[in-house]
């Protein structure tokens, strides 16, 4: 068993292209699910929604990639107004089934022989990312450690002082108070020192891993937009916009009592949240320079949530940090039952039963580990790491 | 996804070459029928041969065992792995050609081939669909063709919904686990008829009694507790949600990707009834369907325990405060849904064959079919689980691509949400 080989895909799952397009779905989902209370359970639609967005326009529409961006949210938009003009005044409930049927059938008809002229069929599209890679400034075949004790000149201390910000963030959100004042010393100290051993984490985390020119220009873009993201929704929900949406995950009549149209306010909700989401389906599109009808299934939606879930609803924090952890945790099963596998010559057994007989069944038993995760996380621990049980008591009748 | 998608194209792959293996135990898998589906069509005057994909097949030999079943691939092709030359019988399931297309004269649905035929190891056995066979029928006929499909569906959808209706009418729960329960009928079905050899007229009453079983120990070990601590009905959802993520990838690991036929009654020659094609197991499971459900609908209307289980739907604390024992009424209903579910994923079993996602597959119709017969109640159920499995095959006849047939269901989701929320038969008051 090779120890050092699970530890290293582990850590490097957690700052990963995966980590990065779910955090920015997530963020879009947390602005539904966690701050809302809108059980979307089209995100792939939305995803898809990008990803097409981009791909039609740069191989069929023959006009500007940065055209693509646009007309994926304007696709998003209209996506949100179909899932959400049927439901929005209904129960909980109904958006859950009208929005998982929608991105089913988008799915459907993206890959159907009927509209491959149009969207590729289930071939879908491919070699559409020239002009996002020519923006690169990394040379795309280079290789660069992450490692700040291996680059060379000011990168070094830029890189440090990154991590210790991120690590005081990381920090912060630990103790829970993200967003509070720390006003005596102990409390200070506190943080700061969890900041510290957080940024060690990331040190130590950051030692061995090393990506191509072409993937860090796509962790790059991805984690620069995470960060946008979460800003922005941060101070989305601080403002009187924001308060109504939680008012109304709470007890939506007494909104409505206040004169406020909840009706509208939920749309918007919906369209913002899918509208981030866009972001997470272009960055996983152009990362590959195809798109793929089947990536955009429902178990693609059902996986965010749980990741967003682990982090902890209706939390910043818990939407950047549960991707992170929901990936470092698919890769630690994946390597270490893969490891495991070898390591018995092929097939795993316990107390005389057959566990796992072909490498194949490593994936499925890691997606059963991730249903598992979400039925123990919403029945023990419904806040994730990062939430407030109060803000997860959600409630549809 | 394509950690999992590459995770299940090699599970497809290897389960195949397992299964393979699990065939010929011999191990001298050098000897193979290679089945060909082509269609032949005249483009500008040239006769071209274009691969049919996605029909079935299979072969048995002489004693009755299956050699190997499945579909063709993107080339049209499938070859079944055999323990060395012999006499074998393949089969071509007609139904499952593309809609208007039918097989030549010369290439029959059923063939034999002798020990002699095998001149070299492998086997290659052709059929042909052509244009000029392509059986012209009026548009009545097709309509009548299409209704008796569609109704056939909506039995099964109709069965498979009920459960789900009524645990959502007397606990609230919207359980996307339910897909799964179909699932588990159909897996069971195949565990006994196809690995152990047991008739399945005498498995199907296990199944259905394990189904219901499954049900129980879902209740029991779930979202019993849940409800007793008082968690919420989004979050019970989304441990649905989770369970069916746990179950379809459990049923996956077990069982492989690959979507395979039940053994009895798979090879039979249809009937026809005026301009209507049906096998006599087709048939017979379309009255079995009828049969049940009518016992149901019954059972809800007259019994004693029926008019319970609406007295719990309509107010629970009223029906526990007249005497009811509501918790002992969700249990049955989980029972009865279970089982129910089962029995419709061995009839869909049947019909298309079984795999880990025959009943997710379900899901969104008997979905769009409680909804359009009003959540919660028993009779919407059936009524609107049958009025959307016969929508989306008729759908078919009026220019919607069979691969789009879901669409339609989509459709008539979002218009009843539009127009009457409450479904045929819901209460205006359970909506808002």
């Amino acid at each position: 068993m090779n120890w050092s080989n699970i530890f290293e895909a582990t850590l490097s799952a957690f700052f990963g292209v995966n980590a990065m397009y779910y955090a920015i779905a997530a963020i879009g989902l947390n602005v539904q699910f966690g701050y809302t209370g809108l059980l979307n359970f089209g995100q792939a639609g939305f995803m898809a929604c990008g990803a097409y967005g981009l791909g039609m326009t740069a191989h069929y529409f023959q006009i500007s990639f940065w055209w693509g961006i646009a007309i994926g949210i304007g696709y998003a938009v209209v996506l949100g107004l179909i899932m959400g003009v049927p439901t929005l005044r209904l129960r909980a409930d109904y958006l859950a089934i009208v929005t998982i049927a929608v991105a089913e059938v988008i799915r459907l008809i993206v890959r159907s022989v009927r509209f491959k002229v149009y969207v590729g069929g289930s071939d879908g599209i491919n070699e559409f990312s020239a002009s996002y890679r020519r923006l690169s400034p990394y040379v795309e075949s280079g290789r660069y450690p992450l490692s700040p004790f291996k680059a060379e000149g000011a990168v070094p201390y830029v890189m440090l002082a990154a991590m210790l910000a991120i690590g005081l963030v990381l920090g912060a959100a630990t103790w829970n108070k993200l967003g509070k004042r720390f006003p005596s010393v102990p409390q200070r100290a506190g943080v700061g020192l969890t900041g510290v051993v957080w940024m060690l984490v990331l040190i130590a985390a950051s030692l061995r891993v090393e990506y191509t020119g072409y993937s860090l220009w796509t962790v790059t873009v991805g984690w620069t937009l995470v960060a946008i993201f979460s800003v922005f929704v941060w101070l989305l929900m601080r403002s009187p916009w924001g308060r109504v949406l939680k008012a109304i995950r709470e007890d939506e009549d007494a909104v409505r009592s206040l004169g406020k149209n909840v009706y509208s306010y939920k749309m918007q909700a919906l369209i913002l949240g899918g509208v981030i989401a866009t972001f997470a389906g272009m960055m996983f599109s152009v990362e590959r320079g195809s798109v793929q009808p089947d990536n955009y299934s429902r178990d693609l939606t059902f996986y965010v949530l749980t990741a967003l879930v682990l982090g902890g609803a209706a939390k910043i924090s818990g939407s950047i940090v549960g991707p992170m952890l929901f990936w470092g945790i698919l890769a630690f099963a994946d390597v270490f039952l893969n490891e495991l596998v070898k390591s018995n010559g092929g097939s795993v057994e316990v107390f005389g039963i057959q566990l796992i007989g072909n490498i194949s069944q490593v994936g499925q038993i890691q997606l059963m580990l991730v249903g598992l995760l979400l039925i123990l996380l919403m029945v023990f621990r419904p806040q994730g790491l990062f939430g407030n049980r109060k803000e997860m008591a959600l409630d549809g009748r | 996804m394509t950690l999992r998608t590459r995770h299940v194209v090699a599970a497809v792959l290897l389960f195949c070459a397992l299964a393979g293996s699990l065939w010929s135990p011999a191990r001298a898998a050098d000897t193979t029928i290679k089945i060909q589906v082509k269609d032949q069509v005249q483009v500008d005057g040239k006769s071209k041969k274009i691969p049919v994909a996605g029909v079935s097949v299979s072969v048995v030999d002489a004693s009755g065992a299956e050699m190997g079943a499945g579909v063709t691939d993107d080339k049209g092709i499938f070859v079944v792995a055999l323990p060395g030359p012999g006499d074998y019988t393949i089969t071509l399931d007609e139904s499952t050609l593309p809609t208007g297309t039918a097989l030549t004269a010369q290439t029959p649905a059923v063939r034999q081939v002798k020990a002699d035929d095998f001149i070299t190891a492998n086997l290659t056995i052709n059929y042909f669909t052509g244009e000029a066979n392509r059986t012209t029928k009026s548009f009545i006929d097709k309509l009548a063709q299409r209704t008796t499909d569609g109704a056939r569906l909506g039995l099964i959808i109709a069965m498979c919904s009920v459960g789900l209706s009524l645990i959502f009418g007397t606990t609230g729960l919207t359980n996307f686990a339910h897909g799964e329960m179909v699932t588990f009928g159909g897996l069971v079905a195949f565990l006994f008829n196809v690995s152990w050899g047991v008739p399945l007229w005498i498995a199907a009453p296990v199944v259905i009694v394990l189904g219901g079983l499954f049900g129980l120990v879902l209740d029991a070990g779930i979202f019993g507790p849940l409800r007793r601590r008082g968690i919420g009905l989004v979050s019970q959802l989304v441990v649905s949600v989770g369970l069916s993520i746990l179950l379809k990838n459990f049923f996956l690991y077990r069982f492989g990707g690959r979507v395979r036929p039940l053994k009895d009654y798979s090879l039979q020659t249809s009937w026809k009834i005026g301009p209507v094609d049906i096998t006599p197991r087709d048939f017979t499971t379309a009255v079995l369907s009828l049969v049940v459900l009518v016992a149901v609908a019954l059972a809800i209307q007259r019994s004693r325990l029926g008019k319970a289980t609406r007295a719990v739907s309509d107010n629970p604390d009223l029906a526990s405060s007249t005497g009811i024992d509501s918790q002992q009424i969700i249990r049955i209903v989980w029972f009865i849904g279970g089982a129910l579910a089962a029995l419709g994923g061995i009839f869909r079993g049947l019909d298309e064959g079984v795999g880990p996602d025959m009943g997710a597959d379900l899901l969104f119709l008997m979905f769009a079919g409680i909804t359009l017969g009003g959540l919660g109640s028993a009779f919407g159920a059936l009524i609107g689980g049958f009025i959307v499995g016969l929508f989306v095959e008729v759908c078919t006849l009026f220019g919607v691509p069979t691969e789009l047939k879901k669409v339609p269901a989509l459709v008539v989701l979002v218009l009843v949400l539009l127009v009457r929320p409450q479904g045929i038969l819901g209460r205006r008051e359970r909506v808002g």
